[in-house]
C-alpha cells in the first residue's frame, strides 16, 4: 500500500494526533538508539507531551543526567554553535534544499541547451527560432563543448603524430565544402557531413574520413 | 543493468567498524533524527529536546521550544512563573506562526526539487531514445577520432557565430541602431552586425541606453556576456577583451548593477552633449 504525503502542519484531528505522537515518539526513540548504538555516541532525548503524564527520557534518567553534565562541561560557545530550535532548523534545511534545487534547474538547463545544440547540428532546428533567453545558455553550452574538443584533439594529436596528415585531408575538404552564409548554417553541419560521405565515397583514397565504419 | 550498489542491506546493531563510514553514518542519521523530532513537533506539537554528541566530541542539538527551555524544565529548575503565562502563550502563538510558514516553505522548495529530477529523468531518458544514434557527433568526445573531432570543431564554430548572431539582433531590436560611440561608418559595434547605420543620434545620451541595456537579453546572461567574446568578424578579428570593455565596462565588473547605475548619474552626466564615455573610433 503506497504511503499517503503527510501535510507538515499541526494535525487537527484529536484522536489522530495522539495515534501519531505514540508511533513517532516510538520511531524517534528507536532512531536514536540506532545512532548511539552504531557510532558509539552519547545521545540524549527527552520528548514532553500533553499526552504523557511526565516527559518521557531516553535512554534512562541517569544517562540523560550525564549527558547534560557533559552539555554544561563544555564552553558557552561549543554548546550553542549547533544549536537548533524549529525556526533554525527548518530555515537551514531551506536553504540546503534550495541550493540543491538551485543545481538540479542548472543542470537541466545545459542538458536542455545540449539538446537544442544537438538539435541545430542535425538541421531540427536552427538558432533563429532558439529562444532569446535561451541563447546565452545555448552559446554557453557550445563552447564548453568545444573546449572539451579542443583538449580532446590536443591530447590526440600528442599522441597520434603518424595520423596528422590525415587530419590536413580532412581540413581541406571541409573547406572546400560550400561555406554557407552566416543565417542559414542550421543544416550547414549535417549536410556538409552528408556531402563528405558522397565526396569521400567518390574519392577511393579516403584519409581519415570513414564515418560510415566508424561508429557502428 | 549494472547496479550501482546493494541497495538497502540490513546492518548490525553495532559500533561500527571503519571510521569514515561511522562519520558519515553519523552525519546522515543525525539529521534524520533532527528531521524526525522537527516533524514530531510540528505534527504534534510536543516538546522535545535532542542532544548528541559526535564522534569528534561536538554536541548537536535540537530543541523545541528551544533547547535550553526543556532542559530546565525537566530539571525543574525554573517553574514557570503564572505571570509570565501570558507572555509565553503570546510569544508561543507567534513562534508557531512562524514555525509553520517555514514548514510551508520547505514543503514548497521540496516539490520544486521533485519536478526538477523528473525533468532531469525525463532529458536523460530522452537522450537514450532519441536518434537511434544515426549522428555520430552526438557520440561521447572520447569515442570519436581524430579526424571526426577536427570536423565537428569545425562545426560547432560555425553554430557559434550564428547564435551570436542571433544573441546580437536581440540585442539591436531593442537598443536603437546608433553607432553610439561615435566612431566612424565602417566601425559597428560589435563588428559581425551589417546592418548598422552611421547615425549618431546625440540627442539620445548614452544613459538613456544603459537604461535599455538592461532590459534587454544580455540582462539575463548576466553570467555569460557570450556574445561579442571569440568573434571572428568580417571587419577582422576584434581582440578578445575590448569588445566587452569598451561596451559597458561597469556591466563587465558588476552586471547586478544595471539598476542601481541610473540612479547614481549626476545631472551634468545626463547632458546630451557629452561625449560617449567610451571613447570614439573605438575599433
Amino acid at each position: 500500500m503506497t504511503r499517503q504525503k503527510v501535510k507538515m502542519a499541526f494535525i487537527e484531528n484529536e484522536s489522530s494526533r495522539k495515534a501519531t505522537y505514540k508511533k513517532r515518539k516510538r520511531g524517534i526513540l528507536k532512531k536514536a538508539n540506532e545512532l548511539a548504538t552504531l557510532c558509539g555516541v552519547p545521545v540524549g532525548v527527552i520528548i514532553d507531551s500533553p499526552y504523557d503524564l511526565t516527559p518521557e527520557v531516553w535512554p534512562s534518567r541517569e544517562d540523560m543526567d550525564n549527558v547534560l553534565s557533559q552539555l554544561q562541561r563544555l564552553p558557552v560557545m561549543d554548546r550553542t554553535k549547533k544549536m537548533l530550535n524549529q525556526e533554525s532548523y527548518l530555515k537551514q534545511s531551506i536553504s540546503k534544499a534550495s541550493e540543491t534545487c538551485k543545481k538540479l534547474t542548472k543542470e537541466n538547463k545545459e542538458l536542455e541547451m545540449k539538446e537544442v545544440m544537438f538539435d541545430c547540428l542535425s538541421g531540427k532546428t536552427s538558432p533563429s527560432r532558439i529562444e532569446k533567453n535561451d541563447l546565452g545558455g545555448c552559446g554557453n553550452v557550445i563552447e564548453q563543448y568545444l573546449r572539451n574538443l579542443n583538449r580532446r584533439i590536443e591530447i590526440l594529436s600528442k599522441n597520434d603524430g603518424a595520423s596528422s596528415s590525415s587530419v590536413h585531408v580532412v581540413a581541406s575538404t571541409s573547406v572546400a565544402m560550400p561555406i554557407v552564409e552566416l543565417g542559414s548554417s542550421s543544416t550547414a553541419f549535417c549536410d556538409m557531413i552528408r556531402q563528405q560521405q558522397i565526396q569521400s565515397n567518390m574519392n577511393q583514397n579516403v584519409g581519415g574520413l570513414d564515418l560510415n565504419q566508424q561508429q557502428w | 543493468m549494472v547496479r550501482k550498489s546493494k541497495g538497502r542491506q540490513k546492518i548490525e546493531m553495532v559500533k561500527m567498524k571503519n571510521e569514515n563510514n561511522l562519520q558519515v553514518t553519523f552525519s546522515k542519521r543525525r539529521t534524520g533524527l533532527f528531521k524526525k523530532a522537527s516533524e514530531l513537533c510540528t505534527l504534534c506539537g510536543a516538546e522535545i529536546v535532542v542532544i548528541v554528541f559526535s564522534p569528534g566530541k561536538k554536541v548537536f542539538s535540537f530543541g523545541h521550544p528551544n533547547v535550553d527551555c526543556v532542559i530546565d524544565r525537566f530539571a525543574n529548575i525554573n517553574p514557570p512563573n503564572p505571570r509570565q503565562h501570558t507572555d509565553i502563550q503570546l510569544s508561543e502563538a507567534r513562534r508557531n506562526a512562524i514555525v509553520q510558514d517555514l514548514n510551508n516553505h520547505l514543503t514548497q522548495v521540496t516539490e520544486e526539487f521533485e519536478i526538477e529530477k523528473k525533468r532531469t529523468e525525463d532529458l536523460k531518458q530522452k537522450r537514450k531514445n532519441s536518434h537511434m544514434r544515426e549522428n555520430w557527433w552526438e557520440e561521447p568526445i572520447e569515442e570519436l577520432n581524430l579526424s571526426q573531432l577536427t570536423e565537428f570543431k569545425c562545426g560547432l564554430e560555425k553554430l557559434r557565430k550564428t547564435v551570436t548572431t542571433e544573441a546580437c539582433k536581440n540585442f539591436q531590436a531593442i537598443v536603437p541602431r546608433h553607432n553610439f560611440y561615435g566612431g566612424s561608418s565602417n566601425n559597428s559595434t560589435f563588428g559581425i552586425c551589417d546592418d548598422h547605420t552611421d547615425n549618431i543620434d546625440t540627442d539620445l545620451d548614452l544613459y538613456n541606453h544603459q537604461r535599455m541595456v538592461a532590459t534587454n537579453t544580455f540582462a539575463c546572461n548576466q553570467h555569460n556576456m557570450m556574445v561579442p567574446y571569440h568573434i571572428t568578424s568580417p571587419f577582422g578579428n576584434i581582440a578578445n577583451s575590448n569588445i566587452i570593455e569598451g561596451f559597458a565596462p561597469e556591466y563587465n565588473q558588476n552586471p547586478n548593477q544595471f539598476c542601481f547605475k541610473q540612479e547614481q548619474m549626476s545631472e551634468c552626466d545626463q547632458h546630451s552633449a557629452h561625449p560617449p564615455r567610451f571613447g570614439h573610433g573605438y575599433y
